[in-house]
């Protein structure tokens, strides 16, 4: 976790080193239920840069949410966060352990809201339906930002006005119930909004939606995101919103973040198995016609039950006896790249033993198992989404990529990987 | 809205016209009259009647009379405030239940709004202490509550206060006030006896909805926008408050409408255990004397109760909720 | 729904074989349902406390040492015995009896210097077992001229602990019978209201309507109140539980009803009637199926409702009436004040009408969560 920390770099160059807004270190987070302990979050660690945005991938159940819920001390019950830290630091002032901060506490409350805002994945039910959409975003202003209700909701108008609502008067005296599922979300957006947060964090906020709300609200989302200069943490399933959104990416699996990198390095230069998979597993466009979509083979292993070494072994193409399911890969740096870290045997550096010659035989190793994955043919039987052939798929993801050249790019790279 | 309440008074009266007719024949078609009754008595005490007093008697009350025709008089009658004659009494029905009812009235709505008041905090505590020990004993509490039956906590509440307290604390005045003019003085009497069958109206009614109201409000409390009210920052209380409960109000106003009955049974049988001036003792010695035009009135008045009452509960739920209110 | 496919690979690796220990998923329904019951032990106790009320009453004078009807002038009103163990075996003190001639009321002293010591399996009265053969047995008693009133007795030297026992016959029974009437009338109705709708919806919502416009009890009263006196007990007892399923039957069609019409909506039912399935095919095969679960936690959450219902008619005097022992032709003796606050254990079998409908919520509201943990 410490080379996360290190010499974190932008796209663009214009780095500041080290300017963090959010540093989340060995977050864990456990489920205390009837049927046992799971372990929601497993050592997740990542940090997030001022001004940028940051996707969290990953499989449902993989922990994503509740990184997000962990942040703004939302857990609940029978969820506990059991150990980490969360570093906040808003500019011009001391960093703060979020985790330190009682959950109840003055200054939890004026975190939340204030300066960190949150978007839920069901606009349905994230607004209150008793209460006018105008009434719901001047009581986050009325709580954080002015006394005066007329100045607030002046600025609840606004910031309707400023995500694309039409007649913004109109919308604030409507009652949830009355709005489009569209429409709620930019409502959401906007009381996420209301108070300028230095952080949103957008929690799936399209997967309800249908392809084309979906594409406004994230090119609302993405320009707010450049006039206001708030941080994203997004998070999402859809390697496809991920290529339009973010500008770096975190991918998780069971608890862990098991890759970290820029946009541009996970698209092309994927590390980790998973990763790989995930993106095998997006339609495309100008691909095979009639060839068949990859799935990731299994599912995501009953939440109950430990899985021992990496996480993702059992599932894993590249799956090596005796180490994978023994030995927790430790996060490493891709020393030819900007801010790539990766979990997995595959890297030298993630086996960490007594012996550094055991070390040294499994990269040997690594470079045949990528060619055996590599190749579909010795692939052991990918579970098939039925009827997903070619670019039937309505799958979100097509549309909005922004730059057509990810997908065409992703096979291939790979391929030279191996 | 103002359409909705239209339609739902014509329903109303419909309703309550076929209420009539189905009471009236089950207190007059079914064998046995309060004559019969009457002239068995007679008998039996060795006065001796002749078939020409029996068929009098009959005639001055309308016994004979075809169904339609008695069932038209009387709601003819009643449209204008005329409930029939008692055959016990020899009066008016109307002269005997007004102050009965009035006093009913009066203690079925003390009873839901004490029901109210205890249920709601005691729910909201229940649901955001859930598995501590005061919420266990809420909870069994509430279950016991459903379990006894009215004239039962009536009837402990009584021994209890006359053997601890040595107080009779039957009827809503003391033997002094009964007949008395309404003053300060009797007033204060009456709050001094009103709050036992308060109590015993209202238990199983409170007990019934802290369970409905603990339920809602774990449900609500789920709800995605009570999250979103967290995450803007507000302190716990008033998400609990401003955003959960008022959201769990809603099937606890349903669940209103649905205890009213309950309520008005629980007040017809406590009243005859506290022996209360309200409609409860009259009403079920008219059924059993069979003088049907006094329970048939009973029976009416307090299905428009019901009814009534219904209506209100669904009024008070548009006024909550603009989703029905927007409708 | 892909458990099946990866539980072989990862069993296969001895490391992750743990992972398969808490699979839920190869369950059946009904099992599920079982194992969700069974976790609520406060259901579980319910049930288990019912079924131990059902037996007692079933097998009611062989538990209560007398006749219920058995008058004793010796024993009027007179108090629950005293437990001693002066004679080293426990036995109940002597009790005489002696009229206060000021209030003119009978008074009772012990002495417990004399034990009567209890006697296991007594001969005494006679009575029938099940309607098969006669037994005079009866699980415990004391010698003559003592007797035993675990529970006091009543103005007549009656047993109230006997007279319990058999008053659950009735008061248990017509629960269960009068909620058996309107589940079946409730099942046919909602059914055919929810999957025909139209006219025969609509006029079935109305009729339920009316009979909820009238309050329960004043209803219940009504109805009794026409009953004829003049009939035997057993076809009292049938007419009063006609009498609770009239209205009871329309809580339970509004359930089924609401349960249909969700069905209809489904896609295997408009698969089945595409199919060619007949109307009936597809209430019997396709729709009960999936309620009848649903149908018994209803009918389980009724059995109380129809319980206190036949409690408050017979306290009333027009439910149940003697020589018919209920629980509430019991309570009946406890309706004066004066009266309970002299001899309290007239209340005893309110305690029996509380403990059934509590097991009965209990055992009810466990079924609810077991088959439908979400709703």
């Amino acid at each position: 976790m410490t080379a996360l920390e290190t010499d974190v770099r932008r796209r663009d160059g214009a780095a500041n080193a080290n300017d963090n807004l959010i540093e989340v270190k060995d977050l864990h987070v456990h489920f205390h239920t009837t049927l046992g302990v799971v372990r929601a979050l497993n050592g997740v660690s990542f940090n997030i840069p001022r001004g940028r945005v940051l996707g969290i991938v990953g499989e449902s159940g993989c922990g994503k949410s509740i990184t997000g819920l962990s942040i703004m001390q939302l857990v609940a019950r029978p969820g506990k966060i059991e150990g980490g830290e969360v570093l906040f630091k808003e500019s011009g002032e001391q960093p703060v352990d979020i985790l330190k901060l009682g959950r109840h506490s003055d200054a939890m409350h004026h975190i939340r809201g204030n300066s960190i805002g949150m978007i839920f994945q069901e606009p349905m039910t994230s607004l209150n339906p008793l209460f006018t959409v105008g009434k719901q975003i001047e009581e986050a202003v009325l709580l954080h930002q002015t006394q005066n209700h007329e100045e607030a909701r002046r600025r609840a108008i606004d910031i309707l006005d400023k995500v694309g609502m039409p007649n913004p008067q109109r919308i604030a005296d409507s009652y949830p119930h009355q709005l489009s599922g569209g429409m709620r979300q930019r409502a959401m957006i906007a009381m996420a909004l209301s108070c300028t947060p230095t952080l949103l964090i957008a929690d799936e906020p399209t997967t309800a939606l249908d392809v084309t709300t979906e594409a406004q609200i994230l090119e609302l989302m993405r320009d707010l995101q450049k006039e206001i200069g708030t941080s994203i943490m997004f998070i999402t399933h859809n390697m496809g919103v991920v290529a339009q959104m973010c500008d770096e990416v975190a991918v998780m699996y069971l608890g862990k973040v098991v890759e970290r990198a820029t946009v541009d390095d996970i698209f092309y230069d994927p590390k980790h198995p998973y990763t790989i998979s995930l993106l095998r597993s997006i339609p495309r466009l100008g691909g095979e016609r009639h060839g068949r979509l990859d799935a990731i083979k299994g599912s995501v292993p009953d939440p109950y039950s430990t899985v021992t070494g990496c996480p993702f072994h059992p599932r894993c193409p590249s799956f090596m006896p005796g180490l994978c399911d023994t030995l927790v890969p430790a996060e490493t740096r891709i020393e030819s790249e900007n801010l790539h870290t990766v979990r997995c045997h595959l890297h030298p550096g993630s086996t960490i033993l007594g012996k550094f010659g055991s070390s040294g035989g499994v990269a040997t190793t690594a470079p045949e198992t990528m060619t055996g994955f590599a190749a579909p043919s010795n692939a052991s039987e990918p579970m098939v989404i039925p009827g997903s052939g070619g670019g039937t798929v309505n799958n979100s993801a097509e549309p909005n990529l922004t730059s057509g050249d990810v997908d065409d790019g992703a096979a291939p790279r790979v391929n030279r990987t191996s | 809205m103002l359409n909705y309440i239209i339609r739902r008074l014509l329903y109303m009266l419909v309703t309550l016209v076929f209420v009539a007719i189905i009471s009236f024949m089950l207190l007059d078609l079914t064998p046995g009259s309060y004559l019969d009754t009457e002239i068995a008595r007679l008998r039996q005490a060795g006065g001796n009647m002749s078939d020409g007093q029996i068929e009098a008697l009959k005639i001055r009350y309308g016994v004979n009379d075809p169904f339609p025709l008695k069932f038209g008089k009387w709601i003819v009658g009643v449209l204008q405030g005329d409930f029939g004659q008692s055959f016990e009494f020899s009066v008016p029905v109307s002269s005997l239940i007004w102050g009965r009812l009035a006093f009913s009235l009066i203690l079925a709505t003390s009873s839901i709004i004490f029901a109210w008041l205890i249920s709601i905090p005691l729910g909201v505590y229940s649901a955001t202490h859930r598995y501590t020990i005061p919420d266990y004993i809420i909870t069994v509490l509430q279950f016991v509550g459903v379990a006894i039956p009215e004239f039962l906590i009536a009837l402990v509440l009584m021994v209890v206060s006359a053997s601890v307290f040595h107080a009779d604390v039957g009827g809503l005045f003391s033997p002094a006030y009964v007949d008395a003019a309404w003053s300060g003085a009797k007033f204060v009497d009456f709050l001094k006896h009103v709050w036992i069958p308060i109590i015993v109206i209202g238990a199983s009614s409170t007990a019934w909805l802290t369970r409905v109201m603990r339920a809602n409000l774990l449900d609500v409390l789920n709800a995605q926008y009570v999250q979103t009210a967290r995450a803007k920052g507000l302190g716990e209380g008033l998400v609990i408050w401003k955003h959960a409960v008022r959201n769990a109000l809603h099937p606890l106003i349903m669940a209103a409408g649905g205890i009213l009955p309950a309520l008005i049974s629980g007040e017809v049988i406590a009243s005859i255990v506290l022996n209360l001036p309200t409609t409860g003792p009259l009403f079920i010695n008219a059924l059993i004397k069979k003088d049907t035009y006094l329970a048939v009135a009973f029976l009416l008045l307090l299905s428009v109760m019901l009814v009534v009452g219904n209506l209100l509960a669904d009024l008070a739920l548009a006024w909550v909720d603009p989703r029905i209110r927007l409708e | 729904m892909a458990t099946p496919n990866l539980a072989k690979p990862i069993g296969a690796r001895p490391v992750a074989a743990k992972a398969a220990q808490a699979d839920t998923s190869q369950i059946s329904q009904g099992r599920l349902m079982v194992r969700r019951f069974m976790q609520s032990k406060l259901s579980v106790f319910g049930g288990i406390a019912l079924v131990i009320m059902y037996l007692l009453a079933l097998f009611a004078p062989f538990f209560g040492p007398y006749d219920v009807n058995e008058i004793d002038t010796n024993y009027q009103w007179s108090g629950p015995s005293t437990l001693t163990f002066a004679g080293g075996w426990p036995g109940i003190c002597g009790v005489t009896q002696t009229l206060d001639q000021k209030n003119f009321a009978w008074v009772y002293t012990k002495d417990c210097s004399q034990s009567n010591p209890i006697q296991l399996f007594v001969h005494g009265s006679s009575y029938s077992v099940l309607g098969l053969f006669n037994s005079d047995l009866h699980l415990f008693g004391v010698g003559k001229p003592a007797k035993i009133y675990i529970w006091g007795a009543d103005s007549q030297g009656r047993d109230i602990f006997g007279r319990v026992l058999m008053g659950a016959r009735v008061s248990l029974s017509v629960g269960l019978v009068g909620v058996g009437f309107s589940t079946v009338l409730g099942s046919i109705l909602g059914t055919a209201s929810g999957y025909f709708g139209g006219i025969i919806d609509n006029l079935m919502q109305r009729v339920i309507e009316l009979i909820s416009s009238i309050p329960t009890l004043p209803l219940y009263a009504t109805i009794a109140a026409t009953l004829p006196h003049d009939i035997s007990v057993t076809q009292r007892f049938f007419l009063i539980t006609v009498v609770l399923s009239l209205v009871t039957w329309t809580g339970l069609a509004r359930q089924v009803r609401g349960k249909v019409l969700s069905y209809r909506g489904a896609d295997y039912t408009s698969a089945a009637r595409l199919a060619g399935a007949s109307h009936t095919r597809v209430i019997m095969n396709h729709m009960l199926p999936n309620a009848v679960s649903h149908i018994i936690v209803v009918a389980a959450l009724a059995v109380p409702g129809a319980i206190l219902g036949e409690t408050a008619l017979s306290f009333l005097g027009l439910g149940m009436l003697p020589p018919a022992v209920s629980w509430g032709v019991l309570l009946r003796d406890a309706q004066q004040v004066q009266v309970v606050t002299t001899y309290p254990w007239l209340m005893i079998p309110g305690a029996a009408v509380i403990a059934a409908v509590l097991c009965f919520n209990l055992l009810g509201d466990g079924l609810r969560d077991a088959v439908d943990p979400y709703g």
